[in-house]
C-alpha cells in the first residue's frame, strides 16, 4: 500500500455524497464500468461494495479479482483511484448489516427502495490509494472543535459519580456542545434480549421504559451486530415506528399492549446514528442520536460518539460494581410515620405473571424493575423499612435477577425515572454508593393478581 | 442524451488485465451516433491512454447526474490522438453543460470547473465507433444490451 496516502485520508469520498465508478475486466480483456452509490469504508485496508444484482462487474471480479475505483472528493473535486483486489462476499454479519441499513437509506432517497436489495457485501483489499493530479479546490477547514468538544464531554463525564448523572451529563453535552438535539440511551436486558430506554433528550415524552427488540431498527441492529449504524437519508424500513406497525400487522392488528410505553423518537427522522455501548467485550446498550435533517451525521460524528460510547459503557460497568457506603443500623431505617402514611390513597396492583405494576389503573413498569418495586412496597407495608442496598437486592432469590452481570443499577434508574414521571407520591432516591431509599407519600393499598 | 452535458467515465485494460479508469473532461458524439470522441487529461490518465493505445479496448459510461440514466458503449478498435485547438470550443461547451447539470444536483460551477479542469495542450482524444451499447441505469436491467447499436 502506498505510504503517502491512506484510505483514512479519503474518507470524505466514502460518504456517498458523490457516486463512485468501478472498472473491472472480463477474462477476454474487455473493460467494464459501473456506477456505485457508495464505496463503504470497512477499515484502513478494506472497502466493501454492495452486491445487488448479478451484473457484469460481479461476473468480472469472480473471474479476475482486480478492480479500480474512481473517487471524487465532494468538496475539493480531487480525484483518487483505489486499486483493489476482491477477497470475498459476506452475506451476514456486521459489515453486511451496516451496508444494508445504509443502502436502504440511499435507496429510499433515490426512490428505488424496491429495486435495491442487498444480496451481499463484496469485500476488497485496498492495494493502493492513488491521488490523481488535477486542479483541486481548497478543502474546507476541518470541522472545528470536534476534538475539543470530545475532550470537554469526556472530562465532564469523568466527573459523574452515578449512572443517573453520567447519562444526564452525556445528553446535556450532546445538546450544548455538539448541537445534537435528539438522543437516547438504551440498556440491553440480557434476559429478554430487549433494549429499554433509560434516558433521552429532545423528545415530547421521555419514553423512559420503552423497549426495542434486539435487531429491530437502527438501534436494534447496532446492538445485535455490535457495530455503529449510521444513516444519512432515512429509510422507512429502519424506522422503529414502522417496525412496530409491521409487527402489529403480523399480530393481526391487536390493540397495543397496556404495558407498552411509547417509543419517544422523531416521527420523521432524516439522519440517525446508533452506537453500541461495549465494555469488556459485552454489549451493555446503545447510544442513539437522530436529526430531522439529511446528512447530519458524518464519519467524524460517528468516531466521536463511538469514543464517548466506550467511556459511557466503561462508566456503566464500573458503577455497577461500586462498593456500598457504610450506613449505621443497616436495614433498620424506618420512615417516620411510615406505618401510618398520610397523603392521597394509592392503589398499587401487581400482576405476578409479568411483574407489571399499575398505579390506580395506570401502567408503571414491569419485569425485574416491577418485581423490585413490589418487594420494596410489601416490605414497607410490613415493617416501614425504607433503606436498602443494591447488594441485598442482587442476592435476593425472589427477584430472579439473571446473574451477576445483570445491570441492577440501570434497572433501579429506570424504576426511579418512571416513578419520577408517574409515581403519584412514590419515589426512590440514591442515598449513598450502592444504596437507595424508598419514599412513600401516599396511603398504599397493595393488590396482587396471579395473572 | 449522450450529446448533452452528461458524466463520461472511460475505462480500459492493462496487459496484466488490471482496469484503468478516469473521468473524461469532455465528449463529442457525431449526429448519426457512429463516431464518439472522449477527451482525457494526459496527466490524469497516463495508464488509461497507454492501455487504449496498446489494446484498442475502451468502455465508456455516459450518465445523467440527476436521473442516473446511463448508457455504456464499448469498442476494441479505439484510437488515441492528441487534442487540437479546434477541440477547445467543444470542451468549453461541455463544461458549461456540465455546470448546468451539476447545479441540478447541488454542486456549484466552481466544483464542476475544478472537476473538469485541463490544459488543451495536455489533452488526448479517444475516438471510436461503438461496437456494443448497454443500458446501465442502476437496477435489475443494468447491463442489458441495447438493440440496434
Amino acid at each position: 500500500m502506498n505510504s503517502c496516502i491512506s484510505l483514512d485520508d479519503v474518507r470524505p469520498c466514502l460518504e456517498g455524497v458523490v457516486p463512485s465508478m468501478i472498472a473491472t475486466v472480463a477474462a477476454d480483456g474487455t473493460p467494464n464500468v459501473a456506477y456505485l452509490s457508495q464505496v463503504f469504508y470497512v477499515d484502513a485496508q478494506h472497502v466493501a461494495v454492495s452486491f445487488q444484482f448479478f451484473n457484469k462487474t460481479r461476473q468480472n471480479i469472480l473471474a479476475h479479482p482486480r478492480a479500480t475505483v474512481l473517487l471524487l472528493h465532494p468538496v475539493t473535486a480531487q480525484f483518487y483511484r483505489l486499486h483493489l483486489r476482491y477477497l470475498r462476499t459476506e452475506t451476514g454479519g456486521p459489515v453486511f448489516e451496516r451496508m444494508k441499513a445504509l443502502l436502504a437509506g440511499i435507496a429510499s432517497h433515490a426512490g428505488m427502495a424496491d429495486v435495491f436489495v442487498l444480496q451481499g457485501s463484496d469485500i476488497y483489499e485496498v492495494l493502493e490509494v492513488e491521488p490523481v493530479p488535477g486542479a483541486a479546490q481548497p478543502a474546507l477547514p476541518g470541522r472545528c472543535g470536534m476534538l475539543g468538544a470530545l475532550r470537554r464531554t469526556s472530562s465532564r463525564l469523568a466527573q459523574a459519580v452515578s449512572l443517573d448523572s453520567a447519562l444526564d451529563t452525556l445528553l446535556r453535552c450532546l445538546q450544548e456542545d455538539l448541537g445534537i438535539g435528539h438522543a437516547m440511551v438504551l440498556i440491553l436486558d440480557p434476559n429478554t434480549q430487549r433494549l429499554y430506554t433509560v434516558a433521552s433528550c429532545g423528545y415530547a415524552t421521555s419514553g423512559v421504559g420503552s423497549e426495542i427488540a434486539l435487531g429491530d431498527g437502527v438501534i436494534g441492529v447496532a446492538a445485535r451486530e455490535r457495530v455503529p449504524v449510521r444513516i444519512m437519508h432515512m429509510a422507512s424500513a429502519y424506522l422503529y415506528g414502522h417496525a412496530v406497525r409491521l409487527g402489529m400487522a403480523d399480530r393481526g392488528l391487536v390493540p397495543v399492549d397496556a404495558t407498552e410505553i411509547p417509543y419517544p423518537g422523531l416521527a420523521a427522522p432524516h439522519s440517525q446514528l446508533a452506537v453500541p455501548l461495549i465494555s469488556c467485550g459485552r454489549t451493555l446498550g446503545v447510544l442513539f442520536v437522530e436529526s430531522p435533517e439529511d446528512l447530519r451525521f458524518g464519519f467524524e460524528d460517528e468516531d466521536l460518539l463511538v469514543m464517548l460510547g466506550g467511556q459511557l459503557a466503561a462508566a456503566i460497568d464500573l458503577m455497577r460494581e461500586e462498593p456500598e457506603s457504610p450506613v449505621p443500623g443497616e436495614g433498620q431505617t424506618v420512615q417516620p410515620g411510615a406505618l401510618s402514611s398520610t397523603g392521597p390513597r394509592l392503589r398499587v396492583r401487581h400482576y405476578e405473571a409479568n411483574n407489571s405494576i399499575f398505579l390506580n389503573d395506570d401502567y408503571l413498569i414491569k419485569g425485574v424493575a416491577g418485581a423490585i418495586l413490589w418487594k420494596l412496597l410489601r416490605e414497607h407495608q410490613r415493617s416501614g423499612r425504607c433503606d436498602y442496598s443494591n447488594r441485598e437486592l442482587r442476592l435476593d432469590p425472589d427477584l430472579g435477577l439473571p446473574d451477576v452481570s445483570d445491570n441492577l443499577e440501570a434497572r433501579l434508574l429506570l424504576l426511579a425515572r418512571r416513578l419520577q414521571e408517574q409515581g403519584r407520591g412514590l419515589s426512590i432516591e440514591k442515598s449513598g454508593r450502592g444504596r437507595f431509599r424508598l419514599c412513600v407519600a401516599a396511603r398504599l393499598e397493595l393488590v396482587s393478581t396471579p395473572d | 442524451m449522450m450529446r448533452r452535458g452528461v458524466s463520461v467515465i472511460v475505462s480500459s485494460c492493462g496487459i496484466d488485465l488490471s482496469p484503468s479508469l478516469m473521468r473524461a473532461v469532455g465528449s463529442e458524439v457525431s449526429a448519426d451516433g457512429q463516431r464518439i470522441t472522449v477527451f482525457l487529461s494526459r496527466q490524469q490518465s497516463a495508464r488509461l491512454l497507454q492501455d487504449v493505445a496498446r489494446s484498442g479496448r475502451v468502455a465508456v459510461v455516459f450518465s445523467e447526474p440527476h436521473s442516473h440514466r446511463s448508457v455504456q458503449v464499448k469498442s476494441d478498435r479505439a484510437r488515441v490522438r492528441e487534442a487540437t485547438a479546434d477541440d477547445a470550443s467543444g470542451l468549453q461547451r461541455y463544461l458549461q453543460a456540465m455546470q448546468g447539470e451539476l447545479a441540478r444536483v447541488g454542486f456549484g460551477a466552481d466544483f464542476a470547473a475544478a472537476m473538469l479542469a485541463h490544459r488543451i495542450e495536455d489533452v488526448s482524444a479517444i475516438e471510436f465507433t461503438p461496437g456494443q451499447a448497454y443500458d446501465q441505469t442502476p437496477g435489475p436491467k443494468a447491463g442489458q444490451r441495447l438493440g440496434g447499436a
